[in-house]
């Protein structure tokens, strides 16, 4: 096995979210009753044509321009013909000779760095339905809800070289996706699916194997699996002496292994042809251009923003950029406060677990920014202590939005006290009450301040500002009283 | 049969001077669709629905004479392969037996919206497929100029239900010829308007890059007023024109003589050996005619006529293969009630559903988009295609109009083409040229032959003249 490299190709299925299907006006919506998306044209009744939707176009335009591909200004459809229950036209509709974009590349991080994975090409196509086959004991069912919905198929060159990679690609299509708003890239629900295209070669050799393809992988648990297994197989096949024959393989969860879903002799012969019922879509440069200006920061943009210039570490910068509305409150309170590792901390301790434990999008996160700039203000002027500020502060704020967090500390009685008056008389009360333990600090054991600390934060029922009454304390100790 | 109202400008008269009314006309074409029926023209009558509906429209019309719409006093028949709400439609097909249309294709919407009355479906092979209306799963139907012989098609259905008088305008569809050469072998009129003029959408698809709804009658007039209300731009078909429904101006409604056109041609296809003589004899006599009424005649030579018939069938074929792939047996249509698992449905459904013709299309079709053939067969006729567009623009640049035969033969006798698909398909020479370069034609009669039938010509104009070409229509004919 550690004689071979593995080289791993993929084809990555994005479903995108746009409100209608790709040719119809049916909705492209998930999780409905089955077959209650289906108008005449995706059951394809006789006579229905198909009508392109645009928004599919624009959003194939927004990934190839996020991957830097060259888009094609004229693009055509094709039709992809074979028989299936749940294809009803026969064929699909997909680009063949002429895909929206080309070219390109992903920026994936592996490991401490950042490398790129090239980009064959990206096309738009339609979906098929579903075919359900263990509901019913004698027949198989079909939803056809999902038929017609919009997909893009990314391409990428054979530069991944084991499921880690593989892993960090698709993580970094989901969270692409979701910065420029294609799609969920969610894969429990076929959002985002993945063919994986793998052959192994001799480690040092530059020569590309013969490849084998894993249809329609749909998590990524199933993807690390079927990669094993099949780079396990082809190896022992090539150790044996034995030729990798070129085929389409499926992958069985239930028993972690791939097996061949047809062989080459009855390969499809897809009769790929200009569909001629939708004319050629050309784009114009104005509308490329108009697209480019409305694309958002991407995400390794943002990783690179926040740990250069907020200094933040490649492990906080990971977790921040993860989803882009999470990056975006974090730009955002970085405009409020110059203490970027507070606000990092901040969002990824307090504000990102309470929005995974309400399963809520920072739309729905009650503070206000500015709030929590005052918050991170707060423990900075030492007017709150830490973790009065995590714990009863942050609790009392999402309770209560509409205080300002200084009002609403006061109210929490959280205000540390730094008044130097009181502070000094409770100080002369602390060390007045235990002589014995002043005279052996003023002796040389220093290390009774911390005793002299408990007693002045009991005092003040922990409200004391521990920094000013720490100095009041050592001051009023080495003199004496 | 002489028709009782010639134009539907008649039938508005007729019905503002109280000699008629919709229900009586419905009763008119009732009784002439029963007293026609051994001609197997129709598929199906709506009687019941024609006759609540003439009822309606004629209680409108009392209310206010103008709250009624601009086809009223219009009976219309539909081909089988147009879509109507709530009403079968088979294709002329055993693999759609029984189906009912969930929806009403743009062009009944228009019809109706304009209040014209739909009375019945009509015959025509199997999916548009044939040029005699013998490949039909509701059996031929047959020529009233003679009985024995077929009416042409595939819209042959249409062309007898206007020769009979059963309805003053039909809605058929023309993929090669489909509307004008039945038009010409039944003596009535027959335009397929440009491509993309009147939207597909609710019109079953043969080959769609071909396929253009078409308008039967009996006057340049009627059919302009049909084309200018069911034309126009449409949401549901990507491949419908933009453009607004054109605007005519005929020369009946000005004093004065028509301008003079100028009128190409082709050569090659007088001489063509296929072209019977008589009907030679008669269209250069018409042509003739033109020139002594002051109209120029252009020859001129076009090196393509014997790749129309290959590049039409090539590229035809192959996009029926696949529009045709949606009759699977899975949704709707016809099930094999032999299958036991899915391969068997797909199989066994479409080889019990489709007839001969229909198959040997899919099969060509299959055959000429397979790897290893497409470059030779689907590549080359689409480079043929462009070809004979740019020379056929090139003439039309130069003239008004293109003039050639619609048929090289007058109607066969039963029998006589089916037997012989090859033949069928050369019959059809005349006719794919409009098809192929996405041009409107017409086919009107212009004489009879020896043998006592109709004898067509076939007029094309330039893309988007389709008001030109009908307005020319009726200056030639004065």
């Amino acid at each position: 096995m550690s004689n071979y490299e593995t080289v791993i190709g993929l084809e990555v299925h994005l479903q995108l979210s746009t409100r209608s299907k790709a040719f119809c006006g049916d909705d492209a919506g998930f999780g409905a009753a089955p077959n209650s998306h289906v108008g005449v044209v995706s059951l394809a009744h006789p006579g229905t044509l198909p009508r392109l939707n645009e928004a599919q176009v624009r959003y194939a335009v927004r990934l190839g321009l996020a991957l830097g591909c060259k888009i094609n200004l004229e693009n055509r459809f094709d039709r992809k013909n074979y028989f299936y229950t749940d294809l009803p036209k026969g064929y699909q509709i997909t680009q063949d000779a002429m895909p929206v974009c080309v070219g390109g590349a992903m920026p994936i991080r592996v490991g401490e760095r950042w490398r790129e994975v090239r980009i064959h090409h990206i096309h738009m196509e339609e979906d098929a339905g579903k075919s359900i086959h263990d509901v019913d004991p004698d027949n198989s069912l079909v939803d056809l809800n999902r038929a017609g919905v919009p997909l893009l198929e990314i391409v990428t060159e054979p530069d991944l070289y084991s499921a880690g990679e593989v892993d960090a690609f698709m993580t970094g299509m989901r969270q692409l996706a979701r910065y420029l708003g294609i799609s969920d890239g969610n894969m429990q629900e076929g959002s985002m699916r993945c063919d994986v295209n793998i052959s192994l070669r001799k480690k040092g050799s530059r020569e590309l194997g013969e490849r084998c393809e894993i249809k329609n992988l749909n998590s990524m648990r199933f993807a690390r699996q079927a990669i094993g297994f099949e780079a396990k197989r082809q190896a022992e096949l090539l150790d044996s002496g034995k030729p990798i024959r070129k085929q389409t393989l499926k992958f069985d969860p239930a028993s972690g292994k791939t097996h061949p879903l047809r062989g080459k002799e009855d390969a499809h012969d897809y009769r790929y042809f200009p569909d001629p019922d939708l004319p050629p879509v050309v784009l114009t440069k104005k509308f490329i251009a108009g697209e480019k200006s409305r694309l958002p920061a991407l995400p390794w943009q943002l990783y690179a923003q926040f740990t250069s210039e907020f200094g933040l570490s490649d492990y906080d910068a990971g977790l921040l950029t993860q989803e882009p509305d999470v990056a975006g409150l974090y730009l955002k309170l970085c405009d409020s406060t110059k203490n970027y590792k507070a606000a990092a901390n901040l969002i990824i301790n307090k504000v990102n677990p309470w929005l995974n434990e309400h399963r809520a999008g920072v739309e729905d996160f009650p503070v206000p920014v500015n709030a929590l700039a005052e918050l991170i203000g707060l423990v900075d002027a030492n007017k709150v202590s830490a973790s009065a500020a995590n714990q009863q502060l942050f609790m009392g704020m999402i309770e209560n939005p509409d205080l300002q967090p200084l009002a609403l500390a006061e109210k929490l009685n959280l205000l540390q006290v730094s008044d130097e008056n009181y502070l000094e008389q409770l100080a002369r009360q602390v060390i007045g009450a235990n002589p014995e333990e002043a005279e052996i600090y003023r002796k040389g054991k220093k290390g009774l301040i911390g005793f002299f600390m408990g007693e002045l934060m009991k005092a003040s029922k922990g409200k004391a500002d521990p920094k000013a009454g720490r100095e009041l304390l050592v001051k009023l100790l080495e003199q004496g009283l | 049969m002489s028709p009782k109202y010639h134009s539907l400008q008649a039938v508005q008269e007729a019905i503002a001077a109280r000699q008629t009314n919709c229900s009586i006309l419905v009763e008119h074409y009732l009784g002439n669709i029963a007293a026609s029926g051994h001609l197997n023209a129709w598929v199906e009558v709506f009687s019941e629905e024609a006759i609540a509906r003439a009822r309606e429209l004629d209680e409108k019309y009392r209310t206010d004479p103008a709250a009624v719409g601009k086809l009223f006093g219009l009976v219309v028949s539909i081909k089988d392969v147009i879509c109507y709400e709530g009403h079968r439609i088979s294709a002329a097909s055993k693999m759609l037996g029984g189906f009912e249309s969930l929806y009403s294709a743009t062009v009944v919407e228009r019809l109706l919206a304009e209040d014209a009355i739909i009375i019945g479906r009509v015959n025509c092979d199997e999916f548009a497929m044939g040029s005699t209306t013998e490949n039909s799963a509701h059996g031929p139907t047959l020529n009233a100029a003679d009985p024995e012989r077929v009416p042409g098609g595939s819209s042959g259905g249409s062309a007898v239900a206007v020769q009979t008088d059963t309805c003053l305008i039909s809605i058929g569809s023309d993929t090669g010829g489909s509307v004008r050469q039945p038009a010409a072998f039944c003596g009535v009129m027959g335009f397929k308007p440009t491509y993309g003029r009147i939207s597909r959408h609710g019109l079953i698809a043969y080959a769609s890059s071909f396929d253009q709804i078409g308008i039967l009658g009996r006057s340049p007039e009627d059919i302009a007023r049909v084309l200018s209300v069911v034309a126009g731009p449409d949401e549901y078909d990507a491949t419908a024109l933009p453009h607004p429904p054109p605007v005519f101006s005929f020369s009946s409604q000005w004093e004065g003589k028509p301008d003079p056109r100028k009128i190409a041609f082709i050569e090659e296809t007088l001489t063509h050996p296929g072209l019977d003589p008589a009907i030679r004899q008669i269209t250069e006599d018409y042509l003739k005619g033109l020139e002594e009424l002051g109209h120029q005649l252009v020859p001129v030579h076009f090196d393509y006529l014997d790749f129309l018939i290959p590049a039409y069938y090539v590229l035809t074929t192959a996009e029926a293969s696949t529009n045709l792939s949606r009759y699977d047996g899975v949704r709707y249509g016809h099930r094999s009630e032999q299958a036991g698992n899915v391969e068997e449905v797909f199989k066994l459904s479409r080889t019990e559903g489709f007839g001969r013709e229909v198959k040997r299309r899919i099969m060509l079709g299959t055959f000429v988009l397979s790897a290893g053939f497409y470059d030779a067969y689907y590549a080359k006729a689409q480079k043929a295609r462009r070809l004979i567009a740019q020379r056929v623009e090139e003439i039309l640049n130069d003239c008004d109009l293109l003039a050639m035969p619609a048929t090289p033969e007058t109607a066969p006798k039963l029998g006589e083409l089916s037997s012989d698909p090859v033949k069928m398909y050369l019959s059809d020479i005349y006719t794919v040229l409009a098809n192929l370069c996405g041009l409107p034609a017409i086919a009107f009669p212009i004489g009879t032959h020896p043998e006592g039938l109709p004898v067509g010509i076939q007029l094309m104009a330039g893309k988007g003249k389709d008001a030109a070409l009908l307005e020319a229509v009726e200056d030639l004919r004065k």
